[in-house]
């Protein structure tokens, strides 16, 4: 075994420092650096978010299968966890949206336990976070803008989706005002998917980089013994980012369904 | 002055200013949600769920101005 490896990985961290924010080696880079050449390699290191989100969906996944595939009335362990799970997050949706959010509760309860599942995997050493990169979170906030515009049209119906983006007009005031709340719902709309892929963007990557450069800053406190091992600085911000990754899994998932409960008629029309 | 130069400078200091801002509004925030919490307990976990979205939304603006430095700090060197 290397026992130089913890300096491998700082010279890494600084190498990429010098590219954009500092990044932690993951597997698949550890193994890009030994083996680049082989074609399969290559592919993994550059779909390596994707690589990383298909093993959050194949987990994840294998243990809904796994809950499901023996269910009794008198539940076992895992099919008792699941389910605790499934019943807090439909409480949570339902007590948003009413009981009709109950129909949205399986787009909603996998956004949460799969927004969180990545924000955790960054903390495994070996592993990175595909939320921290902007592609992932823009791809899931133009999910959610598309099937909250689609729920829009689907249950106002044509007409009354465009009066909602006119702004409901009853009377001649709000007629007048048209003009001006067309454009200002349009940028509303837009600007939601931008402000939930950047708020979950910015806070994984801002935890990403504090741990890395942590971690550099305990290696290089033990570099003049040459130790295979570094202090742990890096450990209390592994706990900050535990807390910051529920809380922005918990705010993506919360707004989305806020933004669902807004476009939904209201009651006190 | 280089741009490299006016980036460094400034780059930090955006980032410090748009956390002052962030302070005040969360200080707000979480002092009229403890007190909210104080008049009445038994509202006291919704009062905390308002309190953690509310304080993630104001967040979110300097996560912006963080966001910023990430991409443009490469340009620096």
């Amino acid at each position: 075994m290397n026992l130089y490896l913890t300096e491998e990985i700082a010279q890494h961290a600084i190498e990429k420092a010098k590219e954009g924010a500092p990044e932690l080696p993951n597997f698949i880079t550890l193994l890009y650096e030994k083996f680049g050449k082989v074609a399969f390699i290559g592919f993994l290191h550059h779909w390596e978010n994707v690589v990383f989100s298909w093993m959050i969906v194949i987990v994840v996944s294998l243990v809904a299968y796994l809950a499901y595939r023996k269910r009794s009335i008198m539940p076992g362990r895992l099919q008792n966890l699941v389910e605790m799970a499934v019943e807090g997050l439909d409480n949570f949706v339902c007590g948003i949206l009413g009981p009709q959010g109950r129909r949205y509760t399986p787009f909603l309860g996998t956004l949460f336990i799969y927004i969180l599942s990545m924000n955790f995997l960054g903390l495994i050493p070996g592993m990175k976070s595909p939320t921290s990169n902007l592609n992932t979170t823009v791809s899931l906030a133009i999910c959610v803008f598309f099937y909250v515009q689609y729920t829009g049209i689907r249950s106002l119906g044509l007409i009354g989706y465009l009066r909602h983006m006119a702004g409901d007009p009853r009377d001649v005031v709000t007629w007048l005002l048209v003009p001006i709340n067309i454009p200002i719902h349009v940028i509303e709309e837009l600007a939601k998917p931008l402000s939930l892929s950047l708020r979950l963007f910015g806070n994984i990557t801002g935890e990403d980089v504090l741990i890395t450069v942590f971690v550099g800053l305990g290696v290089s406190a033990l570099s003049f013994f040459h130790l295979p091992i570094g202090i742990p600085f890096q450990l209390p911000f592994i706990f900050l980012a535990l807390l910051t990754g529920t809380i922005q899994a918990l705010v993506f998932t919360l707004l989305s369904t806020i933004y669902f409960s807004l476009m939904l008629p209201h009651e006190e029309h | 002055m280089t741009y490299q130069t006016a980036l460094a400078i400034f780059l930090p200091l955006g980032l410090a200013i748009a956390a002052i801002g962030s302070a005040f509004g969360l200080g707000r925030a979480v002092s009229a949600a403890m007190e909210a919490m104080g008049r009445q307990p038994e509202a006291a976990d919704k009062i905390q769920l308002g309190m953690i979205i509310g304080c993630a939304l104001i967040e979110a603006l300097t996560i912006y101005a963080l966001v910023t430095v990430f991409v443009l700090q490469g340009k620096i060197a």
